[in-house]
């Protein structure tokens, strides 16, 4: 009986260097594919990726807790330093500056009295009141892609892609993807943020565009207005989705190369709230007719009824800082108009 | 469980990049590089498994939870899980050096490729620094990360340097 020789079975042997190779290939290529397919914005990638998000939501909320408590107590201890290393200066700063609140409330009422009196005098119509639900940043994505991060909310409560997203401070950026329970808002410094913004008292139209750093460049700004550095941005509502007046930022820079510091810090967002803007405009960021077809993480419709469900949960006082408030909280405000 | 360690260890670091850590804006790209980094290491120390499709798959959680465009970490964290065994694992008595250096190589080379991937993605000039600023932490935290990963892989750093740094003889 012939043996098979040691050598020749050698050469017959199976390499596993060669599978391991060809796949490593195939996996290049694949992730080429994906690129591609990203860039064009391929619709299934898309419900795909929202699906996974979604699924990913609860490990990312637990993951954010001893990221989010680390900050909160690196924020203590700095404030716990401030005041230890100058506190009586501390207590006169925060003394003048409650003092100067105070001010600023009396007038605040005074003002609304009087809007008040004018708008029943002008027969003016009642303004649409702005509802919001505040949750919690979960995720943050860093990269040369991308400024954007993700809030424990979705559509179970009532969220829907476009919609503005604020915090104490102003504007944080809109929501692009909206799964059940979580949605990715697009930051203000993303590349592909485009925001019409007024500027300064004169309420010059223009654009705050992002391009990843830490400032937005003011672009398309209407020839010969009178812009200046330390003017207020406001959100101008011109795209029909976001709210009016909404705070963006402040004017820094030279003549010829304004940019505009957003009030938000943007790098270390906490607690924002997602204000429920339902503008005609949504229909196009956020069909129903799409989503319907599409159904799961990507359905338009929200489950709560809007008006109903939002206006049960709406508390009597107006919008609390949002910094007070613990997520998810829905509430009801006076739009911004 | 030994088997699975890298991989797990990638998981974990992946997860973490999502989580907001409130890092300033031109730390964004340090905590995506990091995972790069632990599957370049992971492939080059001995004894460990960390398969290149297991790698992409890594890459490409990263890639779902950061946002961004699909595949872009992905063949990031394939490129390293190419590159990690090129210069031979320790196993052969390379210096951390060797390894050190073929990170500083191919990192930059990463860096650069993925700057004009990013910007050839938005069609402009994206921002270079974030980038920059990431590869050169990336190279000056390389020993760490590395020295970690192996105290994780044995629990013990003399008992890691001793075999790896075996003499052949």
């Amino acid at each position: 009986m012939s043996k098979r020789s040691p050598s020749l079975f050698q050469r017959h042997r199976p390499s596993w260097s060669a599978p391991v190779e060809l796949l490593s290939f195939g996996l290049y290529f694949l992730c080429a594919v994906l690129l591609v397919l990203s860039r064009i914005g391929h619709g299934v990638l898309e419900d795909a990726r929202d699906q996974l998000v979604d699924l990913s939501a609860p490990l990312l909320e637990l993951a954010s807790v001893p990221a989010v408590e680390a900050r909160r107590a690196v924020d203590r201890v700095r404030l716990h330093v401030s005041v230890h290393k100058n506190a009586v200066e501390e207590i006169d700063r925060l003394t003048k500056e409650n003092e100067e609140l105070k001010q600023w409330r009396w007038r605040t009422q005074l003002l609304e009295r009087k809007v008040a009196h004018l708008r029943k005098l002008l027969h003016a119509a009642e303004e649409p009141a702005l509802v919001y639900a505040t949750g919690q940043v979960i995720a943050d994505a860093r990269g040369p892609f991308v400024r954007s991060a993700l809030v424990n909310l979705g559509r179970n409560d009532g969220l829907r892609i476009g919609y503005a997203v604020i915090n104490g401070d102003g504007l944080v950026g809109r929501t692009v993807e909206a799964g059940d329970s979580v949605a990715r808002v697009l930051l203000l410094n993303d590349l592909n943020s485009r925001i019409p913004v007024q500027v300064g008292p004169r309420g010059a139209r223009g654009l705050a565009l992002g391009d990843n750093s830490a400032e937005l460049q003011l672009g398309f700004v209407q020839e010969g207005a009178e812009v200046s550095a330390g003017d207020e941005v406001y959100t101008s509502g011109s795209d029909g989705v976001l709210p009016r007046g909404l705070r963006v930022g402040v004017v820094v820079g030279e003549p010829g190369a304004f940019k505009i510091r957003p009030f938000a810090e943007l790098n270390s967002l906490d607690a924002v709230s997602v204000l429920f803007f339902d503008a005609p405009a949504l229909k196009r960021t956020d069909p129903s007719v799409v989503a319907e077809r599409r159904g799961g993480a990507l359905s338009a419709t929200p489950r709560l009824e809007p008006e109903e469900d939002r206006t049960a949960l709406a508390p009597q006082d107006p919008l609390p800082p949002v910094a007070a408030m613990s997520p998810p909280v829905t509430g009801q405000a006076p739009a911004e108009r | 469980m030994t088997r699975f360690l890298p991989a797990l260890s990638v998981l974990i670091a992946v997860v973490a990049t999502a989580v907001p850590w409130g890092l300033p804006a031109d730390a964004t790209f340090i905590l995506p590089l990091l995972v790069v980094m632990m599957v370049f290491c992971w492939r080059a120390i001995p004894g460990t498994e960390l398969h290149p499709a297991a790698a992409a798959v890594l890459g490409l959680l990263a890639d779902l939870l950061s946002g961004g465009p699909l595949g872009f970490w992905a063949l990031m964290c394939l490129a390293a899980a190419t590159i990690g065994l090129k210069p031979g694992s320790f196993r052969e008595r390379r210096d951390v050096w060797l390894q050190w250096l073929t990170w500083t190589a191919f990192i930059s080379v990463l860096g650069l490729f993925g700057w004009l991937l990013a910007s050839l993605y938005y069609l402009r000039w994206i921002d270079w620094w974030p980038i920059l600023f990431g590869v050169v932490t990336s190279i000056v935290v390389f020993p760490v990360v590395l020295y970690g990963l192996l105290w994780v892989q044995s629990g013990r750093i003399g008992h890691s340097r001793r075999t790896i740094f075996r003499s052949a003889s």
